[in-house]
């Protein structure tokens, strides 16, 4: 009783304080707006210089890749090139414009570059300082800009344009896709493999027939260099899926869909979410999956305003090790929708 | 900090990624080859494109190479034998070969003859089949009367058959074209055939 007085108290007291601190008044633009000058009020003249980019730069715009940054060469300023002021201002800029699993995720792909690096005997391709950072038009809260952040196995392209935050076209990838750091075991892209099992673990025999495609994908199909492209969608349509299947897929999504901030993911799921009887899912490859370790076969899940790719990299070592993700809205890739480029 | 094993490779390694995006339209087909050489098999593959071995890939020897991917390609529209017809080949650095990283992209197109509302392409890819990864995909037509019906493939995509309806197309096959026979000679044909059966009926007939 007294826990169900407290809560209405509570929410009167806030709504009193909240106009008072000016929270209610710092949407998730204006705080990555104010994040984003604040970065860029650490550099100097030559710094941002390298960082801003026209809007309408379409080479930059596409210059990304899952390549370490040394064999696909970025632009922008990279970690490695800023104090630690910059860096820590750099990564405060990434966190707000991401949810804190999308950021945890982004931190934990960076940290497996730094376990290749360390593995390598230092090879200086690899690192978790050769992330690179750039900007495609002025932070605004009212005209569309881009922030891009990436390196190897991270490519995050963030539309803002207005209240909208758009996540696609991003690449995600992992290698090593299972490592261990301060006694922890870590798996960026666990999500991504596990609820897919569930999915596919949940399909009858029948649906299995029409997910489990007969034939070898070796890659992603739409990775890099591919935009603006829409394949023809294969596999179990969701309309021949029950509705906790189809539960379980919107889960599945949800790892790419909820890696940008809260309110403009609750925004795309919404979308995606109306598209589900309309979205497909393709598997191809093998079905067993070992506890704790990525599963080894591709996945495909489309819909309308969707396309999300897992593809295991069978590239000489343990395919479950080493997976290159892919997620584009083939509508609204680099939010070409609000921003007409 | 501690560590995960295994190697590390960042690039592709012993395999020729090959794969090709289809565009359908009435009376085209149109296709992107995009081939990424694994660095473990790029020797293999530059003694083939840099025929002699000086290091550098001449434009002779770019149209050479696409020339080659083309002819070890089958193309064919319900049964009928299509020949691609080069559009553009574009080539990374050598370096960039070598690096597992660097991807050919060849772009080809076929005219297609006209035919029944519902049509089967088939393509074939021979390419280097002992190294190849092949991925055959058509894009979503852009025409709005052009639906895939269905898309299927061998274990290794190296045979991809793609089945489509084509609203407004002729749909009986009496007034279909025969394989082999052009129109203005089929129109021809049948001018003869009216022409003696006018003969036929005539008192002339028996001059």
């Amino acid at each position: 009783m007294r826990s169900a007085r407290r809560v209405p108290t509570l929410r009167i007291l806030t709504l009193f304080l909240l106009p008072l601190s000016g929270v209610v008044a710092q949407t998730a633009t204006s705080r990555i707006v104010s994040a984003a000058n604040a970065f860029l009020s650490t550099l100097d003249q030559k710094q941002r210089q390298s960082v801003l980019f026209a809007f309408d730069d379409e080479k930059q715009r596409t210059r990304w890749s899952n390549f370490p940054v040394q064999m696909v060469p970025r632009a922008g300023l990279s970690l490695k090139d800023m104090n630690a002021a910059q860096r820590a201002a750099a990564m405060t800029l990434v966190s707000a414009a991401l949810s804190p699993r999308g950021f945890e995720k982004v931190q934990q792909i960076m940290e497996g570059d730094e376990v290749n690096k360390v593995n390598s005997r230092n090879n200086p391709i690899f690192g978790k300082d050769l992330y690179f950072i750039s900007f495609l038009g002025t932070p605004s809260e009212k005209t569309p800009w881009m922030l891009q952040f990436g390196g190897h196995h991270l490519a995050l392209n963030i539309t803002i344009a207005g209240d909208h935050g758009i996540l696609t076209p991003t690449l995600t990838g992992a290698q090593p896709a299972l490592f261990t750091a301060d006694g922890k075991t870590v798996r960026p892209l666990a999500g991504e493999s596990d609820k897919a099992v569930a999915l596919l673990n949940s399909l009858d025999e029948n649906q299995r027939k029409q997910a489990v495609l007969s034939f070898r994908l070796a890659d992603l199909v739409l990775g890099p260099g591919q935009d603006g492209k829409t394949i023809q969608p294969e596999g179990l349509k969701a309309t021949n899926m029950n509705e906790k299947q189809k539960t379980l897929m919107l889960d599945v999504i949800s790892e790419w869909a909820n890696i940008v901030h809260e309110s403009a993911a609750a925004a795309r799921m919404a979308e995606l979410k109306a598209d589900i009887n309309e979205t497909w899912f393709a598997w191809s490859g093998p079905t067993d999956v070992t506890p704790g370790k990525n599963i080894t076969a591709y996945y495909r899940i489309q819909g309308p305003h969707l396309v999300i790719e897992y593809a295991p990299q069978t590239l000489g070592g343990d395919p479950a090790l080493h997976v290159h993700t892919m997620y584009r809205d083939p509508t609204n890739d680099y939010g070409r929708k609000f921003t007409g480029k | 900090m501690i560590l995960a094993s295994g190697p590390l490779r960042a690039h592709r390694l012993d395999e020729y990624l090959q794969g090709t995006l289809i565009s359908i339209e009435k009376n085209r087909v149109q296709a992107q080859i995009a081939l990424t050489p694994g660095v473990a098999v790029y020797p293999i593959l530059l003694a083939v494109i840099d025929a002699d071995h000086d290091g550098v890939i001449s434009e002779s020897e770019k149209r050479a190479y696409a020339g080659r991917v083309l002819h070890d390609l089958s193309l064919s529209i319900d049964g009928r034998s299509l020949t691609p017809r080069l559009l553009s080949a574009q080539f990374p650095a050598i370096e960039d070969i070598k690096e597992g990283r660097g991807e050919i992209r060849i772009e080809f197109e076929s005219d297609l003859p006209g035919g029944g509302p519902s049509r089967k392409l088939l393509l074939q890819n021979r390419h280097q089949s002992r190294i190849a990864a092949y991925q055959v995909n058509c894009l979503v037509p852009r025409d709005s009367d052009i639906k895939v019906v269905a898309q299927r493939r061998n274990y290794t995509q190296s045979s991809y058959e793609l089945d489509y309806t084509q609203a407004g197309a002729v749909s009986s096959p009496l007034l279909r074209w025969p394989s082999g026979l052009n129109a203005p000679a089929l129109a021809i044909a049948l001018l003869l055939i009216a022409r003696l059966g006018f003969l036929w009926r005539s008192p002339a007939r028996y001059f």
